[in-house]
């Protein structure tokens, strides 16, 4: 993974030089200037725009293979990557292990102690665990 | 002397155990203290209660019970189809849902919203925030932890609507249509998630309340996936709201710009670089303009703004005044 990582960025840092060089070689004309888009300017971070763009290629990939992990369907896996945002696919990549789940599920197979405690403090109105307190 | 100093002793022996229950008691009552402590009522600003009116609810939000651990899917649905949006929660599953995690993720539960083509606006995390949205008429996803943060219990509901003289929320949540919840024990939950929810909203509209910042990047995230033309109306309604915001006045530039509308777009970015001097952006992005619309000495004094003005921008700046 390390090393296919690092062949692939080799590889985009490649590509993006390359791709790079003829707009800064011919004579360029002003109406194919792109103007500098909202995200950039909205993104803290302006550091190196091509080293930027590389890192989120990468995050990309990241999200895509922790999202197979999770159990998503391949059909669906492109469309969700491709659904967050820039910043959203830099959370997803740097802490989507830690990252609360919303699920609503029961707390089934507590410890006892557990359930007493999450018993009183449903009583005392700090948490919502167990309808039948209300 | 040997009594004396048993007597004695079994008299500290009784003294120590008294004391010992006592800071038993002691403990478990500053415990109890501690734990009411947390559960007093949040204050809700005295304003709310003049501004808003005492009861609100939407009851055209749909109601979905959730299966399993499918409460964000069904959070969604109903969202999504009070929007009139076509969808259902079969749909949504394997959009939004994360199977080995049994629940999803916030950054997925907004992305997945612009899939539908609409906006999903994080509200400020405060309960008189909360409560204007629901009194506006829109209904807010929030995300609770239902449990204590060493066993937590995440989970999404519906906020959609509020009683203020019971103070009590009412939320679609979970298998209960209508569950309706102290604002105390509301808030001990949603505090547990630093207070998260989200209104949506149609493109084109930007509901009252929303911070500015919130607002831009959450247009900006529908601009990624949509681009900047079907972005503009959003931009729009944002300037409307926020007519002194120069990022925002530089990001409608942007969207006229692709819209193919040069004179509207310059427009914009004058505006941005009249609210923000030292706005490098807007003043390349207005050089260029300039340069297109074959105005030379203007471009070259913006120009001159932007390669004086530390960014990235500043390279190109510099390079097209070389070409003047």
């Amino acid at each position: 993974m390390k090393t296919l990582r690092a062949y692939l960025s080799t590889l985009l840092i490649a590509a993006l030089v390359i791709t790079s060089l003829p707009v800064a070689a011919a004579p360029t004309e002003p109406q194919s200037i792109d103007l500098v888009s909202t995200q950039s300017v909205l993104s803290a971070d302006h550091a190196g725009a091509d080293r930027e763009r590389i890192n989120e290629i990468l995050a990309r990939a990241d999200v895509q293979d922790q999202l197979l992990k999770q159990g998503v369907d391949l059909d669906e896996v492109d469309a969700r990557v491709a659904a967050l945002s820039d910043s959203e696919v830099k959370q997803m990549a740097d802490q989507l292990e830690m990252m609360p789940a919303g699920a609503g599920g029961g707390v089934i197979g507590a410890l006892f102690a557990v359930f007493i405690i999450l018993l009183i403090t449903d009583i005392l109105g700090l948490t919502d665990v167990y309808p039948f307190t209300r | 002397m040997t009594t004396k100093f048993l007597n004695s002793m079994s008299l500290n022996d009784t003294f120590l155990n008294s004391m010992l229950s006592n800071a038993r008691f002691a403990g478990v009552f500053i415990m109890l203290l501690l734990l009411s402590g947390c559960a007093r009522n949040p204050v809700l600003l005295q304003s709310t209660y003049q501004a808003l009116p005492p009861h609100a609810e939407i009851t055209s939000v749909p109601f979905y019970a959730q299966t399993e651990f499918q409460c964000g899917p069904a959070t969604l649905a109903m969202v999504l189809n009070h929007q009139d949006v076509e969808t259902d929660v079969e749909q949504l599953i394997p959009q939004v849902f994360l199977p080995e995690r049994d629940g999803s993720v916030q950054p997925e539960m907004l992305a997945t919203v612009r899939r539908y083509d609409q906006l999903a606006y994080p509200i400020r995390g405060t309960l008189d925030a909360l409560l204007g949205h629901l009194a506006a008429g829109d209904p807010v996803v929030v995300m609770q932890n239902l449990s204590l943060p060493i066993y937590p219990m995440w989970h999404y509901a519906v906020a959609i609507g509020y009683d203020l003289p019971s103070e009590t929320l009412i939320l679609r949540s979970g298998e209960i249509e209508r569950h309706t919840m102290s604002f105390s024990r509301f808030d001990a939950t949603w505090a547990r998630t630093e207070r998260w929810g989200f209104v949506v909203a149609e493109p084109g509209t930007l509901p009252a309340g929303i911070t500015a910042r919130n607002a831009l990047e959450a247009i900006s995230a529908y601009e990624e996936s949509h681009g900047p033309r079907a972005t503009l109306s959003s931009w729009q309604a944002f300037e409307a709201h926020h007519p002194a915001n120069a990022i925002g006045q530089f990001a409608l530039g942007n969207a006229f710009y692709a819209d193919q509308q040069p004179d509207n777009a310059r427009t914009a970015f004058e505006r941005a670089t009249e609210l923000d001097r030292k706005m490098g952006a807007a003043w390349l992005n207005l050089g260029i303009i300039l340069l297109q619309q074959d105005k030379p000495l203007k471009a070259h004094s913006a120009l001159t703004q932007a390669a004086a003005s530390e960014g990235e921008w500043q390279e190109r700046a510099k390079q097209l005044l070389d070409r003047i």
